[in-house]
């Protein structure tokens, strides 16, 4: 647990001491910023119907997709690749660390900066709950469903990143990856059968986020995002057994 | 300390280490010695618990490696080769690091912290990004980590390579101390540095081992490379003839100015039949000496292969 932590902390240092941990926060802000903006000023618009600016915010927008398939790639594209190219694996791998223990550590802080970029939208919520009542439910739910697709989207990222020794090779998979695992639930409604309707449905990341948004927290929906995540965390420690010393 | 049995790397078709057997005793500072591509910091890796071995059996301290590998890291201070080390982070900052995953209990990080500060002299540098660091002090990072966790074994994957020779001597100087309370594995293609460092050498060549000894037993074991020299006064023609009838010379080289160089089996002997023809002509012996070889001629001797086929697996590697 020390050990795992230790990597954590590591890691997390090593977003903070390079200039990109700015330069991410910074565009993501901006845009969200910028999101937020147009849906408050959609929404004063009294020709709309009422709806809750935050469910808007939190994936109702395809601005919200956009950034997040951009930005997880980013965030993980350095992790595992790094360390192979400058050979810090090396020393890394010969201490009594597993595979296991050096992948889910880096997925973590992976995560957790995630979460961190994350953290100042709450300021989106105490703009609005300073004009309106806000329910908190669905809000506490939306950043739930959030914090789900981080775990889903950064597994992603992880695993890429063992398989490539070039962080931009890595990223560009990642995100190849992530744009065919949000299309899949998509073609839903294009499909018929109901038994694979049914099944896409289930990997279908927008009624995902919306149901968290609408505060419907779906047993179904906490599974998905945790059992890809772990599957992808699998492939990566497979992959980095595999790829080590070459 | 150490025991290496049988140990096998294959990669595809390629054998990179080929059954590969060794002990290491308690306290013993071992030279691993070959050409570059010879398997040796693949052998290293695989004792270090970072590649599996294809086949064989390797126990570091009582520890099978199969059998559980983090306990066999655990034992292990690895340096490796292009010691590697991540450059946002401060010196102190990545032995605590280190301290926290080679698992040293919490209570006992300032005691390590501080002495392989001191030992590794870096106490001076401690608050630096590593990154700022020339290559003497990385390497001595390096050392520093692969110390904290209070290993019995170190193994050192060309420890020297890149630094200046003021830094080398230091460095050095720090194995030989290290050599006192820890069993070392050191490889190295710099002769001088075995023959000052290590008790005992072994010879790797394209994945075997090809001479395993003290330094001094490996250059006697190869007395057929010793050569005697003879200088005359009023020797004539027949000199060369009559030097090489001896039994034991195998080749007689005239340096001009009355000397030869004889290339000996057994020197003693040879150098009594010169003594004894000397006396028998009536020629003045200014000079009869013989010349050990070196550990280089040793090394070159066992190691030497085509050309070609080195080259050919130099761009291989690349």
């Amino acid at each position: 647990m020390r050990k795992l932590w230790a990597i954590v902390k590591r890691e997390l240092v090593a977003y903070f001491s390079s200039p990109l941990a700015y330069v991410v926060l910074t565009a993501f802000l901006f845009v969200n910023g910028f999101v937020f903006w147009l849906i408050v000023a959609y929404l004063n618009d009294p020709r709309t119907r009422a709806m809750a600016p935050l469910r808007l915010l939190f994936g109702g927008t395809m601005y919200f997709w956009l950034l997040l398939l951009f930005v997880v790639p980013v965030i993980t594209m350095r992790l595992l690749a790094e360390e192979r190219r400058t050979g810090t694996l090396e020393l890394l791998l010969t201490a009594p660390v597993t595979e296991g223990q050096v992948v889910l550590g880096k997925f973590l802080a992976a995560w957790l900066f995630y979460l961190f970029l994350w953290l100042p939208t709450l300021a989106y919520v105490a703009i609005l709950a300073s004009y309106a009542t806000i329910d908190p439910g669905p809000v506490a739910a939306g950043y739930l469903g959030i914090a789900l697709l981080g775990l889903l989207f950064a597994s992603v990222g992880v695993f890429t990143s063992s398989l490539a020794r070039n962080q931009i090779v890595a990223a560009i998979f990642a995100f190849a990856a992530l744009v065919v695992i949000f299309s899949v639930g998509l073609v839903e409604n294009l499909v018929i059968n109901p038994a694979l309707k049914n099944a896409l449905s289930y990997m279908n990341l927008w009624d995902h986020m919306d149901d968290f948004a609408k505060g419907l927290v779906d047993t179904r929906r906490l599974v998905y995002p945790v059992s890809v995540a772990g599957l992808f965390l699998f492939f990566a420690v497979k992959a980095l057994e595999a790829v080590k010393g070459r | 300390m150490i025991e290496v049995q049988q140990l096998t790397k294959r990669y595809f078709d390629r054998e990179v280490v080929k059954s590969v057997s060794f002990f290491v005793p308690e306290g013993e500072v071992l030279g691993f010695l070959g050409p570059n591509g010879a398997g040796k910091t693949t052998t290293m890796r695989m004792i270090c618990a970072y590649l599996p071995p294809t086949s064989g059996t390797v126990k570091v301290a009582g520890v099978d490696l199969a059998e559980d590998p983090l306990a066999v890291r655990e034992r292990i201070g690895y340096l490796p080769e292009n010691v590697a080390l991540y450059p946002e982070m401060r010196v102190e900052e990545f032995l605590r690091f280190r301290a926290a995953i080679e698992g040293v209990s919490r209570k006992d990080v300032p005691e390590r912290l501080s002495y392989v500060l001191e030992r590794c002299m870096l106490t001076d540098v401690r608050r630096q990004l590593i990154g700022t660091l020339s290559k003497g002090y990385r390497q001595r990072v390096g050392l520093a980590a692969a110390l904290i966790h209070k290993p019995p074994v170190l193994i050192l994957d060309e420890p020297t390579v890149g630094l200046d020779p003021r830094q080398i001597v230091k460095i050095r100087e720090l194995i030989v101390e290290l050599g006192r309370d820890h069993t070392v594995i050191l490889s190295t293609h710099i002769l001088p540095e075995v023959e000052q460092v290590c008790q005992r050498v072994l010879i790797i060549d394209d994945g075997r081992i090809v001479a395993d000894g003290t330094p001094d037993a490996l250059r006697t074991g190869f007395s057929e490379l010793s050569a005697v020299t003879v200088e005359l006064e009023g020797a004539d023609a027949a000199a060369e003839e009559l030097f090489s009838r001896i039994a034991g010379v195998e080749k007689v080289e005239s340096l001009g100015q009355g000397r030869w160089q004889l290339a000996v089996r057994d020197g003693k002997a040879v150098r009594r039949e010169v003594f004894r023809l000397a006396v028998e002509r009536n020629w003045v012996l200014t000079e009869l000496s013989q010349s050990v070889p070196s550990l280089e001629d040793v090394f070159l001797r066992l190691t030497t292969r085509e050309e070609a086929t080195l080259e050919a697996e130099e761009v291989q590697h690349a």
